[in-house]
């Protein structure tokens, strides 16, 4: 990967926030009637405002790095890199089932899959670190902060 | 009126559950201040969920203590490891890791110790002494001023920051943007809410930034190789001692912790280009037999007086102008909202037993920085010895639990990961993080003033320029932009004139 390429990433992730600002001041702000009068009615004029500011900026970082001509590489290390993705996923799956399955459920897997992506091999003594992380902090959050974490569609709550 | 407004502030932090949490809080802080990779930033958005369900004073006594201890808790991994815990603690390890090679580890710690703690109390000195008059400045402030004192302080940030101006600015307008999710104060209109009543409210701060920060710094520390390892390292109890070493040093430790003060009053400066600038004075004025760079005591005093003198200055523009001198104090600026307190000349006027207690919550997180810092130094020596494998998890449960409890919403839950998404991209293409949390705080504060001034205008945007205090600002605005050009353009003259000789 080269700079340049993440350069484009940034300007299609800007370029994607511009056109949602501008669609939702020609549509849904326009419907509401926020989107023209003077400073008290128009909500559409600051956002408006920002997003051009963004295009604007964004495209004069585009001519700076490409009108150099210079090309960055950036080397990534592919076993961090699928270390990375693997966490990304665990995390992502464990946030989808959190509200479904519930806290205690959910988390203890959590916790001793990050720690395999991560290397670790020694089982036992991962899966007792998994447990006592993930019951330790329900019981600080639970017992002493008075946060009722989720029990998914089986209600499992401790009552500490 | 100083003196009633601390001595109504003892009855607020003279609490069990307030001083209890201060110490929590330096211990905290201390805790991810050393393990490197997290800092200050990262603990008070870890634990803000936590703070928020508190007493203020409490839960602002708890912050600010993370903050104080994070600021000197990275110098504890640069002396033992040659790793800043935080950049705070970067130009400690010049004379912090030369003075632990000769077997004075301890006192090493014990020097950043006392020296963090005591810059810290003077620049809690400023804090008290200072505050106070800039919101008596500031309280004839009307929506002009306001307006371009937010531009000023978004502007600081974005070209102080780090890496390009322009791309400092993105990040920073990026912020404004997103401020703008929910509903609008003035016509009552929905925006950008896609008919969704979770964003009715705009997304939830904590959860924005403990995805930007919190999550692709967990992705960022999974990607090295050093995951499994175990550091070996051992050290003693460092002795009260230290603080009489450390006031031997005292013509350093108090112009340091000037600087210190003058850099965190500045938007967008904070504690890394104090340290920095601090460390280079006292070479500077330093006689030669002191040899700086191979374990002089004076540079680690110099650095840590200055870092931790810079958390004191930080919040004098923070609670009396409501404007915030970097991305910790925005998220203390963030906590206070929360808990329902609007910063400005108006919480010194309607809540000074408040603005009390939080100034001895301050004063006495350095004083617990102290004494925790030196009993509790071996324990630190032991977290830093727990490998990653350990450490990424917890940071994501914490991450997890503490975004849920903020409003028992999964809502929540996705917002954090998606912004950890946004952070990564950010990251990888060297798009400063801290502008987009100023821009955040500093977005409605900027849009609502700047359309109440625009409403009170007879002459437009003009209105701007008629007012002293305003038109100062403008010039001021309009200098820092295009000094940072003028500097920007000559950098890339020279670098391109060097790759090309």
């Amino acid at each position: 990967m080269t700079s340049r390429t993440l350069t484009l990433m940034v300007t299609v992730f800007f370029a994607i926030i511009v056109a949602i600002v501008f669609q939702q001041i020609h549509t849904s702000m326009q419907e509401q009637g926020i989107a023209s009068g003077g400073p008290y009615d128009n909500a559409a004029a600051y956002p408006r405002a920002v997003a051009l500011a963004i295009a604007v900026l964004v495209i004069v970082q585009i001519l700076i790095e490409f009108g150099t001509g210079q090309r960055e590489r950036i080397v990534v290390d592919p076993h961090g890199f699928k270390r990375a993705v693997g966490l990304l996923a665990v995390f992502a799956i464990y946030l989808g089932c959190l509200g479904w399955l519930g806290y205690h459920l959910t988390t203890t897997p959590m916790v001793f899959a990050i720690m395999i992506i991560c290397g670790a091999r020694q089982f036992g003594k991962m899966l007792l670190a998994a447990l006592i992380m993930s019951f330790g902090f329900a019981f600080i959050f639970e017992k002493f902060l008075n946060v009722v974490l989720p029990g998914g569609v089986l209600s499992l709550n401790i009552p500490w | 009126m100083l003196f009633e407004s601390l001595l109504a502030g003892f009855q607020l932090f003279l609490t069990p559950l307030a001083i209890g949490l201060t110490f929590i809080g330096i211990l905290i802080g201390l805790l991810v201040g050393a393990m490197p990779g997290l800092g200050p930033l990262m603990g008070i958005i870890l634990l803000l969920p936590v703070a928020i369900g508190l007493p203020p004073v409490a839960a602002m006594g708890f912050l600010i203590a993370i903050f104080v201890g994070g600021s000197c808790g990275g110098s504890i991994s640069a002396i033992l490891l040659r790793i800043p815990g935080t950049p705070l603690a970067a130009a400690t390890l010049f004379d912090g890791y030369p003075m632990a090679q000769k077997g004075r580890a301890a006192d090493a710690i014990g020097i950043a110790i006392s020296a963090s703690a005591i810059g810290g109390l003077i620049g809690g000195a400023v804090l008290i002494v200072a505050s106070p008059l800039l919101a008596r400045f500031a309280s004839g402030f009307a929506p002009p001023e306001y307006a371009m004192l937010a531009v000023t302080g978004l502007f600081a940030i974005a070209i102080i920051s780090g890496g390009s101006l322009i791309k400092g600015l993105v990040s920073g307008c990026f912020g404004l943007l997103l401020a703008t999710i929910g509903t609008d104060e003035f016509s009552t209109g929905y925006r950008f809410t896609f008919g969704s009543h979770h964003m009715l409210n705009g997304f939830h701060i904590v959860a924005v930034v403990v995805g930007l920060f919190a999550i692709s710094e967990m992705v960022h520390q999974i990607v090295g190789d050093d995951l499994l390892k175990k550091p070996d390292i051992k050290v003693e109890r460092p002795g009260f001692g230290s603080l009489l070493t450390t006031m031997r040093h005292w013509v350093n430790l108090l112009r340091s912790s000037g600087i210190g003060v003058f850099f965190g009053a500045l938007p967008g400066a904070g504690g890394v280009i104090s340290s920095f600038s601090a460390y280079a004075i006292a070479k500077a004025a330093a006689k030669p037999d002191e040899r700086y760079g191979e374990g002089a005591e004076g540079g680690v005093v110099a650095t840590e007086s200055a870092n931790n003198a810079t958390v004191g200055g930080t919040l004098v523009p923070t609670l009396a102008l409501g404007i915030p001198g970097d991305a910790s104090s925005a998220m203390l600026l963030g906590a206070l909202l929360i808990l329902g307190f609007v910063p400005g000349p108006i919480l010194f006027e309607q809540e000074p037993q408040f603005v009390g207690g939080i100034f001895l919550v301050y004063m006495a997180s350095n004083v617990f920085l102290l004494i925790a810092g030196i009993l509790a130094t071996p324990f630190f020596v032991y977290v830093l010895r727990i490998p990653k494998f350990y450490l990424i998890p917890i940071i994501l449960i914490l991450c997890s639990i503490g975004t849920f409890a903020l409003q028992a919403s999964v809502f929540d839950l996705m917002v954090m990961f998606g912004f950890g998404l946004v952070g990564i991209l950010f990251r990888a293409a060297n798009y400063p993080l801290a502008p987009i949390v100023i821009g955040i705080i500093l977005g409605p504060i900027l849009e609502n003033n700047l359309r109440r001034a625009l409403l009170i205008s007879r002459e437009g945007y003009w209105i701007f320029l008629d007012r002293p205090v305003s038109a100062t600002l403008v010039c001021v605005n309009v200098l820092l932009l295009t000094g940072a050009l003028y500097f920007a353009f000559r950098n890339r003259k020279r670098l391109f004139s060097r790759q090309e000789s």
